[in-house]
């Protein structure tokens, strides 16, 4: 069960890391920096906590010190300053002092990679790269070409086993960093913009493929990407950094919802927030309940409380109709009110109102009434992003 | 005011005689140490070469060739080494005597020159020390090192070996060092990413991937040894040197011309063998 957290960590480039350190500790920015001392500051100040089997996401524009920062958690880059802690179920390791033979075994067993720029060995063939970090670890041949050759399925590269890189296509290539990352069974990963170079039918595949395995073994992801809707559609949680700071982190919601700075909002206002607001999020949760314990909806749409809150009749134009869970609901023809959980993606009402029903639809906890969503919150949430 | 240098004279040229002077008569074991494996090897080789009945090393030649490069080259080999006996068996026998000597500088080149040029790829400061000595074994005329390395080694085949070697390593600890440090570092980086040891990255992945200017290196190992062999001749190295430079004296310009058409000939085959192992290299995959 690994996590890892970072406290404070600083990368600075160039000679004099201490002179830039200090003057960022007076104010100074990158550029400042840049320009009195001549070091290029690649992160300041990070500090964030990954949990076991949670995928993090790193984003941010080119230059802003994700790869960077990625690659302070293995030391292929020696952090200025900071702190990286990793736990697993047996041990914790301070990895920034660690010797070189316990930095070496976390890098063969604990963190695995996979390079932006995927970084093959290009006189192996695609199983030799895939094997190689089984070969390190000295797991024998027959255990190593299976192990790899499953992965090369996994990626989608049955076949091309005995291709040498240069005969393969970049998002081809891409896939064989990835199945090369993934075959150390290391249970941190580290993943550079891992999915950049596929096209979008793959690229998805991937996700899900990533997901699945999320779900199958526990592992702990560093996710660094470009793109906002794959952050939204992968990370549990997101950082956001502007030249090598943090500027916001948070949930793919809270960010959406909640954008801090401009730089932020800039990111966001392009991206898809269907998958993202919850129900609850753009819910009318302002209603009033009358004397005889009914909520009005809409002029057509009613429903009757029970003393708790709880959810107990549906009307439809006066009509009892029954409450249903949106969840698995098939049957169309069926005039029927629908309810949510307040977690529930709103492109699964989107989805619901298109296909069976026009009335509102509730969103209840525990099967008590917190609010309800209507056309008009769906298109207020989308547009306004949940915000206002 | 012209002349300001009769004020001081640096008598580098005592210094050097003395510290050769110091040398042969203090240090002279370890200079025998040099010589005893080198004689050893050379002789060893040499004696091969010549019981080696001519019709079968043509054949070696040829599957050699083959292996190494193609039909074609191992074609061209084998006519090359041919003319060479059928111009005179004596040349013939000097041709394998030069072999000898070549095959020693190329074994010199392997196991001396290879980790000097890897040391010198994970050093930058090793290769600071050691550039100029490079430097020095490669531009430094043969006849201002041919003295000490006589009175060092004494006159014969040995000391006429020696100065091949000189001449020749440079190349292979040069081109060893390039080919390594060009190994893209975001490979390297990969490798320290799985927790491959530096020695396990320089087996299995700067080591091939280096190989083809690692056999560059080799190559022109080769090359600058049939270059220095007549004049490794005047010390006393036998071989190809040996009618070139008795032409010379004699003014038997039919001599001298034999000897020099020999040594082209094996340049030439020599060159086109190590090229197509260096084109076996797995670095060429790229
Ligand atoms: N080895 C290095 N030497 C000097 N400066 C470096 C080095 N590596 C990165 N930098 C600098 O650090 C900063 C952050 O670079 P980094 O590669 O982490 O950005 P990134 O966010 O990954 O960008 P991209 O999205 O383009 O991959 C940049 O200003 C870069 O110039
Ligand atoms: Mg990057």
């Amino acid at each position: 069960m690994p996590s890892i957290e970072l406290e404070g960590v600083y990368k600075v480039f160039g000679d004099e890391p201490d002179k830039a350190v200090k003057l960022i500790n007076e104010g100074a920015d990158k550029d400042e920096v840049r320009e009195k001392t001549g070091q290029v500051i690649g992160v300041q100040d990070i500090s964030f906590e990954i949990k076991n089997n949670e995928l993090f996401v790193i984003m941010g524009l080119s230059g802003s010190g994700k790869s960077t920062l990625l690659r302070c958690v293995n030391r292929l880059v020696e952090p200025t300053k900071g702190k990286i802690t990793l736990r697993t179920d047996s041990e914790e390791y301070d990895v920034t002092t660690v010797d070189y033979e316990t930095l070496r075994q976390i890098r063969e067993t604990q963190i695995s990679m996979v390079f932006q720029n995927f970084a093959l060995f290009p006189h192996r063939t695609v199983r030799e790269n895939v094997g190689f970090g089984l070969e390190i670890q000295g797991v024998g041949d027959k255990e190593k070409n299976r192990k790899s050759q499953e992965l090369i399925e996994v990626v989608g590269l049955e076949g091309f086993g005995d291709s040498y890189p240069s005969q393969l296509s970049g998002g081809m290539q891409q896939r064989v960093g990835l199945a090369r990352g993934l075959a150390t069974g290391a249970e941190v990963l580290l993943m550079d913009e891992p999915f950049s170079a596929l096209d979008p039918l793959i690229k998805v595949q991937m996700q899900v493929e990533l997901l699945d395995l999320m779900e199958e073994m526990q592992r702990t992801v560093l996710f660094v990407t470009h793109d906002l809707d794959e952050a939204l559609k992968l990370g549990h949680r997101i950082t956001i950094m502007e030249a090598g700071k943090t500027v916001q982190k948070g949930t793919p919601e809270e960010i959406i919802v909640n954008p801090k700075t401009e730089y932020v909002a800039n990111f966001v206002d392009n991206a898809d927030p269907s998958d993202v607001l919850r129900a609850v999020t753009i819910a009318e949760k302002d209603f009033r309940v009358s004397e005889d314990n009914r909520v009005k909806i809409n002029e057509t749409t009613e429903v009757e409380l029970s003393n708790g809150q709880e959810v107990e009749k549906g009307y439809l134009a006066g009509t009892p109709v029954s409450i249903e869970p949106l969840e698995g609901y098939d049957s169309p023809e069926k005039e029927v009110i629908l309810y949510v959980s307040p977690d529930t993606p709103i492109s699964e009402i989107m989805r619901a109102r298109l296909n069976y029903t026009s009335t509102p639809v509730l969103v209840l906890k525990d099967q008590e009434l917190v609010g309800f969503v209507t056309e008009q919150n769906l298109l207020h949430g989308l547009l306004e992003k949940g915000r206002g | 005011m012209g002349d300001i240098f009769s004020i001081y004279r640096i008598p580098v040229d005592v210094w050097v005689a003395d510290g050769v002077d110091w040398l042969v008569s203090n240090a002279r074991f370890i200079f025998q140490g040099i010589k005893w494996p080198l004689a050893q090897l050379l002789d060893g080789l040499e004696f091969l070469l010549h019981i080696t009945p001519p019709l079968i090393f043509l054949i070696l030649l040829f599957l050699f060739a083959w292996w190494a490069s193609n039909w074609k080259v191992a074609i061209f080999s084998v006519a090359v080494f041919a003319l060479i006996g059928f111009m005179g068996k004596g040349l013939w026998d000097y041709t394998m005597t030069t072999l000898a000597a070549v095959l020693v500088s190329v074994i010199v080149g392997a196991v001396l020159g290879i980790p000097l040029g890897i040391i010198s790829a994970r050093s930058d400061r090793f290769y600071a020390i050691i550039r100029p000595f490079l430097d020095m074994m490669q531009t430094t005329p043969a006849f201002v090192y041919l003295v000490p390395v006589v009175m060092l080694f004494s006159i014969g085949t040995v000391a006429g070996l020696i100065a091949v070697v000189i001449y020749s390593l440079p190349p292979v600890i040069r081109l060893t060092n390039l080919g390594i440090r060009q190994v893209p570092d975001d490979v390297v980086e990969a490798s320290t990413a799985f927790g491959a040891t530096p020695n396990q990255t320089l087996l299995k992945i700067q080591i091939p991937l280096a190989l083809d200017t690692i056999m560059q290196g080799i190559n022109q190992n080769i090359m600058l040894a049939l270059a220095m062999v007549v004049m490794a001749a005047l010390i006393g190295a036998g071989g190809l040197g040996v009618p070139v430079y008795e032409g010379l004296n004699a003014l038997r310009i039919g001599l001298a011309a034999i000897g020099g058409i020999s040594i082209v000939g094996m340049a030439m085959v020599l060159d086109r063998v190590t090229e197509g192992i260096g084109e076996k290299a797995p670095g060429k995959r790229e």
